[in-house]
């Protein structure tokens, strides 16, 4: 099969739960990439906890071959992420395709995420087949949807394919659209070799493995190659396509999507977006689009028993690896101990990251409070990038302090409006305009503090809105705040991992909140204790966690003493499982408590 | 009455009696109905351990608890003094037998004044028949005094009443009648013990069931009125469950306090001599055969004993630090360095704690003693938790 005329690469954009997974199995079948029998459900979701979410982290390509109408064609379906946290891998997976499903549930309907998508999409001028899935099921209604798509998303509503992933129902319509209404791959004819780096994974085998699709030219074993971003040069020693296990091939040209295999053995030294081209003959310039990927939210994780310090160390290492996101350098607490501050790309990624240190490296950990980056510009004019509330500079060695902001695209139903707007003003955010989405539906365009929705925002937009609202973000400007560092001290001694940087305004309400939680969680102990809530030296918040009332045994003669010893040993062992600030002990678990509660 | 307390050269002998005739709701000592047959194999065993034994030392004091020992008749006792003349050094200042009100009798406490028992300890618990009855006791208030009016009748000088309170429910009125009736029969020694509810017990069954409920806070302020109302009514509190007329503390139980040197002998027994802390198997057959087996010369802990714990002078000094807080007249670091040279290190690093105990309100440091406030009492546990080790 020589040129490019015969192959398509496209990708399945969707909201999380919208059928992407099962319609993608359903083109793998349909096209006899993989028989029935072998199918799993969700083939391509291949981690445990992404099965279990039922969202896609990693991408995961595949290639099917469709005869049609008497013609072989080459499909490359290129699986997204599908959450805003890796939105820059997802417009990567999307550099690498010609075209895109659009999917829509058609009881659900468009929601904030699929507009978020849908943009990417379109800004790449990619070609999309809107498909409205589940029109099975009992709730569909497919004419609601094609008015919005017609409304919300600028599509001519006849190009909508109705589609059931589940029944099989659409699939060949879909097929054919794949062949005639998405272009066959662009950028062909560029004079030198240009291939690009969509994604990477790390196999304890064979390196690091890259997923990627040649725009011109072609890559072959053996091949000198350079990675034009990072300057990296090595060699090809495999290439080959997803069928969808890896299968090698003598050499990939232009058009085609598979994976590479080099020399390189360190993830952090392939960069996601990133060209490569051929040493001897280099390419004048790279594909657009890369950049360096930036954690945005950071958080301490420490062992909760510190004898786990070095597995905890080693997991780190392991999961990056992985994970070319995830940043770490090591810190430690005065309360918590050794440990890492750890750098993610959004919340799910670090709910995620969190989540397999303790699947996949059975770890207890804690993570502390997660902050954003701060800008800082001291007195003297320095600019300083805070991750640490510890880190904070004095106030009075502060010039100002700058805030990341975030564009949140925010569905809800009409009804639940007004809640949003007050919890969108609550959040220091404010509504940059509406729009009507349908006659049951608006979309919300505003800007919030990133800050503001690292903990509880997305909890609170499903309770008001009863689950139907949904949201999605992108990283906007930095802002100038009213920031200061909250401190709870126990017994007039701060404790390091309860700090958090917060917004003047908020500082009372939080500390009280937090001093509350504290004596909730707190046992009583020895001596009372006193849980404040500090901005510099005053004052916010205070609670008293009153002394145990009465501890002690009424008959203590000779031969009881044998067992009371044991007794007060057992009480005495007890609290050195704790962590001692000052005369107070502090369980373990009160930590996690305080931390997973401490959002409002 | 001044004991040679922490003297080296002189220990208490504790001789347990495991019978009784019933069995209370509150109670997990080890007891069982006596026969004839039963009683004397046991006589012949407590016998050949005090002869195995034979604890080195002068035996100032002797304690006979359980149980109930007034169950023995005056013969068993005859024969117990026997053994304890001939087989240890004996010169005791003070001999108590615990006497269940029902057991007491004009001529046994006659007879056992004259063999040398000084002080009886007489388990009323309660003068309130609701009370008693809860507690699951075999007795009323009537058959309490009684037998009191009895042993006084019988020439004891010194004696004791144990009542317990914090039945749940009880009131701060129930509580205050009961110390006043104690209070107006005049006795030396008052002992007051707030129920605690111990596994293997029926009140314990009771409470797990959901028929009664703890609370912790009730407790503290019962605890609180008996040391307010006794040291009112004459009696100076010197531990935490015990008050005294002036010159009536138990010699017996202060040495314990203050780790010295003991002697348990019978079934449970727990005994700290000879370089051991250990008791006895709490089953009376078992320790029964196992003392009757057993040649002389016995090493130390004795082949029988179970829960051996070496003694160390860190282990006795930090202890007499625990345990000495529970007595009103407190600890001296001085004191307890000057008996164990060794444990100075250990003691030193205690200072700071003991120190945050003073300035929390709990403990005052007085002429180089530490002593317990009523709030430092009240947590007596915690504090002796941050001691132990």
């Amino acid at each position: 099969m020589a040129g490019t005329d015969h192959i398509r690469n496209f990708c399945i954009i969707a909201h999380v739960d919208h059928g992407k997974t099962t319609l993608s199995d359903r083109l793998l079948e349909q096209t006899r990439t993989v028989q029935q029998r072998e199918m799993k459900e969700q083939l391509l979701d291949s981690m445990d906890l992404e099965r279990e979410r039922g969202i896609t982290i990693k991408s995961h390509p595949v290639s099917m071959l469709l005869n049609h109408e008497g013609k072989d064609y080459l499909l490359n379906l290129i699986d997204t992420p599908g959450h805003v946290d890796f939105s820059y891998e997802v417009s990567r997976s999307l550099a690498a395709c010609e075209g895109a499903l659009l999917l829509i549930d058609a009881a659900q309907g468009i929601e904030a995420q699929t507009v978020a998508n849908a943009n990417l999409a379109m800004g790449q001028s990619l070609a999309i087949i809107p498909v409205i899935n589940k029109i099975d099921l009992p709730g569909a209604h497919p004419e609601i949807i094609e008015n919005q798509i017609e409304e919300v998303l600028a599509l001519p509503r006849e190009e909508a394919i109705r589609a059931s992933g589940k029944s099989g129902i659409g699939i060949t319509d879909i097929l054919d659209a794949i062949v005639h209404r998405l272009p066959p791959p662009r950028w062909a004819d560029y004079p030198q070799t240009r291939v690009l780096v969509f994604d990477a994974v790390y196999d304890a085998y064979r390196g690091v493995i890259c997923y990627i699709r040649v725009f011109s030219g072609s890559l072959k074993p053996g091949d000198e190659i350079v990675f034009m971003g990072t300057g990296k040069r090595t060699t090809v020693k495999e290439i080959g396509r997803f069928s969808p296990q890896m299968l090698p091939e003598e050499s990939l040209s232009a058009g085609r999507t598979g994976y590479l295999v080099t020399a390189i053995k360190e993830l952090s030294e392939v960069k996601i977006g990133d060209t490569v081209t051929h040493t001897a003959e280099p390419a004048k310039e790279p594909l657009p689009g890369y950049k360096e990927v930036r954690p945005m939210v950071f958080s301490g994780i420490y062992p909760l028993d510190t004898n786990d310090y070095g597995k905890l160390k080693a997991g780190m290492a392991k999961l990056q690896m992985n994970d070319a996101a995830l940043t770490y350098q090591a810190e430690s607490s005065a309360a918590l101990g050794f440990g890492f501050r750890a750098g993610f790309l959004g919340l799910l990624h670090m709910e995620i990251v969190q989540e397999r240190l303790r699947r996949e490296y059975d770890l207890d950990i804690i993570s502390t409070y997660p902050s954003v980056v701060y800008r800082v510009t001291t007195s003297d004019g320095e600019v300083k990038n805070i991750d640490n509330p510890l880190f904070l500079p004095d106030p009075g060695e502060t010039e100002k302090i700058e805030e990341p902001t975030i564009r949140a695209t925010i569905h809800t139903p009409n009804t639940s409006i007004g809640d949003i707007l007050a919890l969108v003003s609550e959040k220091r955010g404010f509504c940059d305009h509406t729009e009507t989405v349908d006659a049951e539906r608006v979309m919300l365009v505003c800007t919030l503090p990133l800050n503001e929705i690292l903990i509880d925002f997305n909890d609170r937009l499903k309770s008001i809105t009863k689950g139907y609202g949904s949201m999605d973000y992108e990283l906007g400007d930095y802002q100038e705040g009213d920031l200061v560092r909250l401190d709870i001290l126990v017994n007039s001694e701060p404790v390091d991992a309860f700090a958090s940087i917060v917004h003047r305004t908020k500082a009372e309400s939080r500390g009280r909140a937090l001093c509350e939680r504290l004596k909730e969680i707190l046992p009583q102990q020895l001596f009372k204790v006193a849980i404040q809530a500090s901005v510099g030296a005053k004052v916010v918040a205070r609670e008293t966690l009153s002394a145990l009332r009465k501890d002690v045994t009424a008959k203590c003669y000779g031969g009881d003493i044998t067992r009371k010893r044991k007794l007060l040993e057992k009480q005495k062992e007890g609290k050195k499982r704790m962590k001692q600030i000052g005369k107070v002990a502090i369980p373990q678990d009160a930590f996690v408590q305080v931390l997973k509660t401490s959002g409002s | 009455m001044q004991a040679k307390l922490g003297d080296n050269d002189t220990l208490g002998i504790y001789l347990h009696v495991p019978f009784c005739a019933t069995t209370c709701d509150f109670c997990a000592f080890h007891q069982e109905a006596p026969s004839r047959p039963e009683l004397d194999a046991y006589l012949r065993a407590m016998e050949a351990e005090l002869c195995l034994t034979a604890p080195v030392g002068r035996v100032e004091t002797v304690f006979f608890g359980g149980g109930t020992p007034g169950l023995l008749g005056v013969g068993d006792f005859e024969k117990i003094f026997a053994a304890l003349q001939r087989h240890t050094d004996f010169h005791p200042v003070e001999v108590t037998v615990e006497f269940a009100p029902s057991t007491v009798k004009a001529d046994k406490a006659r007879a056992l004044r004259e063999l040398g028992v000084t002080r009886a300890s007489l388990g009323v618990q309660s003068f309130d028949e609701k009370l008693l009855e809860a507690l699951g006791r075999r007795q009323s208030a009537r058959q309490a005094r009684q037998a009191y009016d009895v042993l006084r009748a019988a020439g004891f000088e010194n004696i004791n009443i144990d009542l317990m309170f914090a039945y749940p429910g009880q009131t701060a009125e129930a509580w205050t009648r009961d110390l006043d009736e104690a209070v107006a029969l005049a006795p030396e020694h008052l002992s007051t013990y707030c129920l605690t509810f111990e596994e293997d017990t029926a009140l314990w069954v009771k409470l797990t069931e959901g028929g009664l409920r703890r609370d912790i806070a009730a407790e503290a302020d019962l605890y609180q009125l008996a040391w307010e109302h006794l040291p009112a009514a004459g009696y100076a509190q010197y531990e935490v469950s015990n008050f005294a007329r002036p010159g009536f503390a138990c010699v017996h139980n202060l040495n314990t306090w203050r780790m010295g040197r003991w002697r348990g002998v019978g079934p449970s027994a727990a005994s700290q001599d000879a370089g051991w802390r250990f008791a006895n198997p709490a089953d009376t057959p078992k320790w029964r055969e196992a003392v009757l087996a057993a040649e002389a010369p016995l090493a130390s802990p004795p082949p029988w004993a179970v829960d051996c714990v070496p003694l160390s002078p860190d282990l006795l000094a930090r202890d007499a630090l625990a345990f000495g807080l529970r007595l009103n007249n407190g600890v001296s670091l001085d004191e307890l360095r000057a008996r164990w040279p060794e444990a100075d290190e250990t003691l030193s690093e205690t200072e700071r704690f003991l120190a945050d105990l003073v300035e929390e309100g709990y403990a005052t440091l007085c002429d180089g003693r530490y002593g317990l406030t009523v709030e430092g009492r009240l947590r007596v546990d915690a504090i002796g938790a941050e001691l132990v080790g």
